[in-house]
């Protein structure tokens, strides 16, 4: 018996089912992207409104929290380039091993939890911030890249989506990584040196 | 089906997220070792000191005010003050960025005033009113006007203690509100403009040592 590899894996939509479900379709892209608002405004208004503790607890072994969080964006960011490569075998663009897929579904939970203490520490002990435009962009960049990492989880769920819709929502994922790394790390270590 | 994959993923993120928060409002600036270190939490090297989280709850009776940092300047401009509030107890500082500075400390009454008096014989009266304090400052037999509106962090009042190759370094910095720094650096006792410390870290260059320099608190 031959397989066709490019049939069908799901429930194909027979026409006359798809008009029964009106905003069906809609709400595909619609749930996701209310969500990313929702994550992006939520994370920036308590950056914003709390009042930043100044301090919160370090990891043993580093002289700053500075130097953690930049520790921590740096490991996170080299996960995000991982997750470059790795998006581009799975869409052919480079030869790649067949476990491409794996390795971006995990590499990119490891950078995003990576992530999280970072930002965490960023919102409650330094808040959002726009006194200079390098904090203004990391602050906002900030908020925007856990936005659209939600929005791209929720994506990843639905079946049958256009096909330049990922590839651009995980651009801006890294994008928004990258700039958020840039303008904090980066800067960090430029400004204090590679200190642990 | 739907994956469930990016779902837990997600969630997993925010429950870490929660989780680190709840450590960061329980322990404050305790370190905790990760689980890849297992050596003691150095102690000179937190960030910052336990006292800049003092009681979080204001208690509803009239108590002293709550506790707050101010920024501002003289009248003249010519100083820069700073005053921190803690359970009613207030340090304050002046400073003209170049020679002239004093370490005022004192209580704060309930009704907001505060009577601060240094070492040097420096005194300063003010009253809190609304989101900011105005008095006068005595210093060096000269009478400064002055109004500190409340300060968000990174602006605040900041020093940093330390012995720098044989000499004892003083260092206190004011951080206004608008991102300008009015420091002075004392290097056994003499005086001179500090060098600018990293509003985010504290970080500040001293003859080539790295100091961090801390949010001050009475």
């Amino acid at each position: 018996m031959t397989v066709d590899p490019n049939a069908a894996t799901q429930d194909f939509p027979s026409p006359p089912s798809a008009p029964a479900r009106p905003g069906g379709g809609a709400s595909r892209y619609l749930v996701p992207a209310l969500v990313a608002c929702a994550v992006a405004i939520g994370l920036g208004a308590y950056g914003k409104v709390h009042d930043p503790a100044g301090t919160a607890f370090n990891l043993a072994g580093f002289s700053s929290t500075g130097a953690v969080k930049s520790w921590l964006a740096t490991v996170s960011f080299g996960f995000a380039l991982v997750q470059l490569v790795s998006a581009l075998m799975m869409y052919g663009k480079l030869p790649g091993p067949s476990w491409s897929g794996v390795l971006h579904r995990w590499s990119g939970r490891v950078a995003f939890l990576v992530a999280v203490p970072v930002a965490v520490h960023c919102l409650y002990a330094l808040g959002y911030q726009t006194y200079d435009p390098r904090v203004l962009w990391h602050s906002v960049l900030g908020c925007f890249f856990f936005g659209v990492f939600s929005a791209k989880m929720l994506l990843l769920r639905s079946e049958r989506l256009p096909g330049w819709l990922l590839p651009i929502v995980g651009g801006l994922v890294f994008t928004a990584l990258t700039v958020v790394w840039l303008t904090s790390a980066l800067w960090f270590f430029r400004t204090f040196g590679v200190t642990t | 089906m739907k994956r469930s994959g990016p779902l837990l993923t997600l969630l997993g993120g925010l429950l870490l997220a929660l989780v680190m928060l709840s450590l960061n409002a329980t322990t404050g600036t305790r370190s905790t070792s990760s689980s890849t270190t297992n050596e003691p939490p150095p102690a000179s090297a937190s960030p910052s000191p336990s006292p800049t989280k003092a009681s979080p709850s204001p208690s509803p009776t009239p108590t002293p005010p709550p506790n707050a940092d101010y920024a501002g300047r003289t009248d003249d401009d010519s100083a820069a003050i700073a005053v921190s509030l803690r359970d009613g107890k207030a340090v304050a500082y002046f400073c003209d960025g170049r020679d002239k500075e004093s370490w005022l400390k004192g209580d704060v009454e309930d009704d907001g005033g505060m009577k601060l008096t240094s070492k040097d014989g420096a005194e300063l009266n003010g009253t809190i009113e609304g989101g900011s304090i105005r008095g006068t400052v005595d210093i060096g037999g000269q009478e400064y006007g002055f109004t500190a509106d409340k300060a968000v962090k990174p602006s605040g009042l900041y020093r940093a203690t330390a012995n720098v190759r044989g000499a004892e370094v003083d260092g206190g910095w004011i951080l206004l509100q608008d991102g300008r720094q009015v420091g002075i650096l004392k290097r056994d006792g003499t005086p001179s403009p500090a060098p600018e410390i990293d509003p985010e870290t504290g970080a500040v260059t001293v003859d080539g040592q790295r100091l961090t320099a801390r949010p001050v608190t009475p």
